[in-house]
């Protein structure tokens, strides 16, 4: 039986990395086959599923859904534009930090979504390409997104699993790190990418034209709406001394948004991604049906064994393989799968955080390395697509592969240095 | 209430090998919110007034929600017509929305309840015979009921 687990978990990351079928589908299908075939039964299955994860993301969406509303991000990143007077320099490091800070405190898959059609847009008006910037934006929504518990899917799952880890241990462990990252990130680009950001000042003028605030004069509930997400974000911070989840810090957050600023429910609803909820939802009872046949067990008594029980062996071995599997596959169901290895790895001993860390850096920081690796990948590579702008996988692999051999390389001189 | 074969339809159709061009100026000198694209007498895809938008301006354009703060025109943002028109319709086109000559009103009507645009591509044995506009049928719907 844990040959057939097996064998369906890779077959649904096999056909989830070369997207031959939509990957809701293949999770869904490949949990109702682990419970059919008795691989788990219902009860496990319904156990497996990570119910706080679900609620986060649930929460989240509602909440910047309904922000997003106002037009505030649209302000912000065409503020940004404009601050930038057109400069190629400043213009890719506001873009950076802005989409990396968003990212962090939204989430990358939202921020992306935001932000890639407003470059499109001002790449246009400055007569640029827009490719240049939107590679920028990907790779730093990856790199913020890592700053965070709710800033990337492989955050959230880590974050929502290990209740030992509160939103400001990540904020402490991994923002830094993430933060310096993408300063080295973002001059690296901008040197690869300048000459493809000459702006005609005549085209700088244009932008500087722009009133980024008319849509949020003409929008309802704004100050409501920010209102609420700054608050839930402050909340964030104090989860742990309040004793409250993750989940239902944004939940409330949520609830409390519909109550206030949300005129049609039905409507408002709209906002949650179903087929990414019912994505983890499939993916959790495969990695529960894996768990069940002690194929984790295994997976994380071989690594113990490669790396002899080292502290640091077993820190490099996940962080470097967490960051080629998320390259290959796609860091949710990679992580998935990688979170009760890790933790089988601690064993029954005081807690560790290091290798989570490491988990979390590699996933995230993996993340970059090709064009299905990360959700936000995914979902710019479309946005770029409807435009008529597509990017190539090829194209997309020449930036992010040695974006993220960097990127990786940063991360494991912090965990060595600061956290093995 | 009336057939629809007495319903005033409107010969508003565009061959597969049209470009976006002339699938532009049937729908704008039919007046109609659809055309059909058709192969062989059989209708293979409809071109609609939001088709006809979307290759007007950015592709991107429909993922902003916010564009308020564009007060004036952008001098970049008017060249897509350029572009655009000699692409090939199928590039532009949707599933047809099809409707038998036999088919009773209420079928109709429910049909253009589900449909985001006002014309449906009447057929008889699959054979395109015209575009039946919402408010023509809307109308002829009204007349039978005050002739009644």
């Amino acid at each position: 039986m844990e040959w057939l687990a097996a064998g369906i978990f890779v077959a649904a990351l096999a056909v989830i990395a070369f997207e031959w079928v939509h990957r809701t589908k293949v999770a869904l299908v490949g949990a109702g086959l682990m419970v059919i075939v008795g691989i788990l039964d219902e009860e496990h299955a319904i156990e497996a599923i990570d119910w706080p994860t679900l609620g986060l993301l649930t929460g989240m969406m509602i909440l910047v859904g309904l922000t997003e509303r106002t037009g505030v991000f649209t302000y912000l990143a065409l503020r940004v534009a404009q601050l930038s007077g057109g400069r190629p320099f400043r213009l890719v490091v506001l873009l950076a930090f802005v989409t990396g800070i968003l990212s962090a405190f939204l989430d990358n898959l939202t921020t992306i979504l935001l932000i890639v059609p407003i470059t499109l847009l001002l790449a246009d008006v400055l007569a640029i390409s827009a490719i240049p910037l939107v590679l920028i934006e990907i790779l730093a929504s990856n790199i913020g997104g890592t700053a965070t518990l709710i800033g990337d899917p492989p955050n959230i799952m880590i974050g929502s699993r290990v209740q030992e880890l509160s939103f400001l241990d990540f904020i402490v462990n991994l923002a830094p790190v993430s933060f310096f990252t993408l300063a080295v990130v973002t001059a690296l680009l901008f040197v690869v990418f300048r000459k493809q950001l000459r702006v005609d000042p005549a085209r700088a003028e244009e932008i500087a034209r722009l009133d980024p605030a008319r849509d949020i004069r003409e929008s309802k509930y704004v100050k409501r709406s920010v209102a609420v997400l700054v608050g839930t974000i402050v909340a964030f911070f104090l989860h742990a001394p309040l004793h409250l989840e993750p989940a239902v810090v944004a939940l409330a957050g949520a609830t409390l948004l519909l109550l206030i600023a949300a005129d049609d429910v039905e409507h408002a609803l709209e906002r949650v991604e179903w087929s990414t909820i019912f994505f983890f939802l499939g993916l959790f009872v495969m990695v529960g049906g894996l768990e069940q046949q002690g194929i984790i067990s295994q997976v994380a008594g071989a690594i113990g064994e490669v790396t002899g029980g080292s502290r640091v062996g077993e820190g490099m071995a996940i962080l470097w393989g967490a960051a080629v599997g998320s390259a290959m596959v796609d860091n949710i169901p990679f992580t998935a799968a990688m979170i009760p290895v890790v933790d089988e790895l601690a064993g029954d001993g005081p807690f560790d955080d290091a290798n989570w860390w490491a988990l979390a850096l590699g996933a995230c920081y993996g993340g970059n390395a090709t064009m299905i690796a990360a959700a936000a990948n995914v979902a710019a590579a479309g946005v770029l697509e409807r435009a008529g702008r597509p990017i190539s996988f090829v194209r997309f692999l020449a930036i992010g592969a040695p974006v993220t051999a960097l990127s990786l390389v940063i991360a494991a001189v912090y965990l060595l240095l600061f956290q093995l | 209430m009336p057939t629809l074969r007495e319903m005033p339809l409107v010969d508003a159709s565009v061959g597969r090998s049209a470009t976006f061009l002339d699938a532009a100026r049937a729908l704008t000198e039919h007046g109609v919110a659809a055309v059909a694209v058709v192969e062989d007498g059989r209708v293979v895809g409809m071109f609609t007034d939001d088709d006809l938008l979307r290759g007007l301006f950015p592709r991107y354009l429909e993922q902003l929600r916010h564009t308020a703060f564009l007060e004036r025109e952008p001098s970049a943002l008017g060249a897509r017509l350029d572009a655009a028109a000699a692409e090939p319709v199928t590039a532009h086109m949707r599933e047809p929305v099809v409707v038998d000559v036999e088919t009773a009103a209420v079928h109709v009507a429910e049909r253009f309840l589900h449909c985001d645009w006002g014309a449906v591509a009447v057929v008889e044995r699959g054979r395109f015979l015209g575009m039946l506009p919402q408010l023509e049928f809307a109308r002829a719907v009204m007349a039978s009921r005050t002739d009644g």
